[in-house]
């Protein structure tokens, strides 16, 4: 088919170094895998479909990954820290704790809407994908609570909030973009950051701080 | 009212319906005999699903389990995925009745949301199978039951809008349109990472951390704290 050997790689000599074909390679088979999953749901989706899609041969599939499944999990460790790092870039080492997470979440949601199969990949298909990758997701989450745990420092009352709270708020958090993914709605997702700021702050701030710090956000996104 | 602490002591032990009739001979009814043979596939597949997870469970092992004849199953059911709707559905539907009758029992709200919480973190720990189920598994279920699992989780927001009444108009103003949302689900996480982690003993000792986190945009913490804490 012609719309495949466009997407080919041309064959013959190429000044390429195998370190950075290899690196490449495992590049499109991930975003494959990811635009596949999102389309058509991780279950439904064959090896087949992503050599397809990646415009390889099924060997090379074979010599990056043991399975679909093993292809799965680096697809959710490549997408995971990909977001974190902008997440903690964009925290950086801002002096206001309630700034590093309007940063933090901010970065978060533009991933998820610059990238929306690979964070439908993460946050939606994860968890039909088996234990191991649902325990990945787990994880993935847990990145966010210690920046969210430092806010108990600049609590009024951060030694009597609850022991859970982080656990919470990031699920919350996460529950929220997960609806939107879940229907394709990736459109709604940037409107929702002032909300979804104000609601991990107020618990720490109470809901007047935290709404001041949202707000400022509007003007950031 | 009746006591919102104590209702284990009202309620019927979960789920009469799913109990195994012995088998053989008994002079039953055709009719009754066959809702029975239904209720037994669905505790069958409960049983598996829980030792083999949803994918590896077989047919066999469903009829097996509810010690009934493979035909029988398909006189019930098309398949494992129908079959697995059905327990999903039935579980959904108890633990929907017992949060909202113990909701219904409180005359204030927050006590209500507790007694609410309450009631769901008692069924999950008292049936882990059935949590495991629901909470878990449903949602390698296939998309059918995936959309069900969201509609459920959806269908608690009322329960928790309710609270907006209550409020003066300068703390209903500050409320976005998705913090009921985002406190479900914040709620529902903590709940099944305890049971994906076969931590089910550790629900109830969630509860007033829920409360608190629930009620807190609501009243303020300090509030939501002293509703979390009393009893």
């Amino acid at each position: 088919m012609a719309s495949e050997s466009t997407t080919r790689p041309l064959p013959g000599r190429h000044q390429l170094s195998r370190e950075f074909i290899a690196q490449h390679q495992r590049t499109r088979i991930v975003a494959a895998l990811a635009q596949e999953s999102s389309e058509k749901g991780y279950r439904q989706v064959t090896v087949a479909d992503v050599v397809r899609r990646a415009g390889i041969a099924r060997n090379t599939f074979y010599e990056n990954f043991r399975s679909k499944d093993d292809c799965f999990l680096a697809t959710q460790e490549f997408a995971m820290t990909a977001a974190l790092e902008l997440v903690v870039t964009a925290a950086g080492d801002h002096d206001s704790w309630a700034d590093r997470v309007r940063l933090g979440l901010t970065a978060f949601l533009e991933y998820v809407v610059e990238e929306p199969a690979l964070a439908r990949t993460c946050m939606v298909e994860a968890l039909s994908a088996g234990p191991a990758a649902v325990e990945r997701y787990e994880k993935s989450q847990q990145a966010f609570v210690s920046l969210f745990k430092l806010g108990r420092d600049v609590s009024p009352h951060g030694r009597d909030l609850p022991e859970t709270l982080e656990e919470a708020i990031i699920g919350g958090v996460f529950w929220i973009v997960y609806q939107r993914l879940a229907v394709g709605d990736v459109a709604a997702i940037p409107d929702l950051l002032e909300e979804l700021i104000e609601f991990a702050l107020t618990p720490y701030l109470g809901a007047e701080a935290a709404r001041e710090v949202a707000t400022g956000a509007g003007e950031s996104v | 009212m009746r006591d919102p602490a104590n209702p284990s002591v009202e309620s019927p032990e979960f789920p009469p319906e799913l109990a195994r009739l012995p088998p053989g001979r008994h002079g039953l009814p055709r009719e009754f005999v066959s809702h029975n043979q239904r209720e037994r596939l669905i505790a069958g597949l409960a049983e598996a699903v829980a030792e083999n997870g949803y994918a590896g469970t077989t047919i066999a092992h469903i009829t097996r389990n509810a010690a009934v004849s493979r035909r029988t199953f398909y006189e019930h059911f098309g398949s494992k995925d129908e079959c697995f709707i059905a327990a999903y559905d039935t579980v959904m539907a108890e633990l929907r009745k017992r949060v909202g009758e113990a909701f219904d029992q409180e005359d204030e709200w927050p006590r209500a949301v507790r007694a609410g919480i309450r009631a769901m973190l008692e069924f999950l720990a008292a049936e882990p199978h059935l949590a495991r189920l629901s909470m878990v598994e449903a949602l390698v279920a296939g998309p059918v039951v995936v959309e069900r699992y969201d509609a459920a989780i959806q269908s608690l927001v009322p329960y928790f809008a309710a609270g907006r009444e209550g409020v003066s108009g300068e703390v209903l103003a500050g409320l976005s349109p998705t913090t009921e949302e985002a406190l479900v689900g914040g709620m529902v996480s903590l709940i099944s990472r305890r049971i994906f982690a076969d931590r089910t003993e550790e629900l109830e000792s969630l509860l007033p951390d829920l409360v608190e986190f629930t009620l807190t945009p609501y009243l303020g913490s300090a509030e939501a704290a002293k509703v979390a804490r009393a009893s």
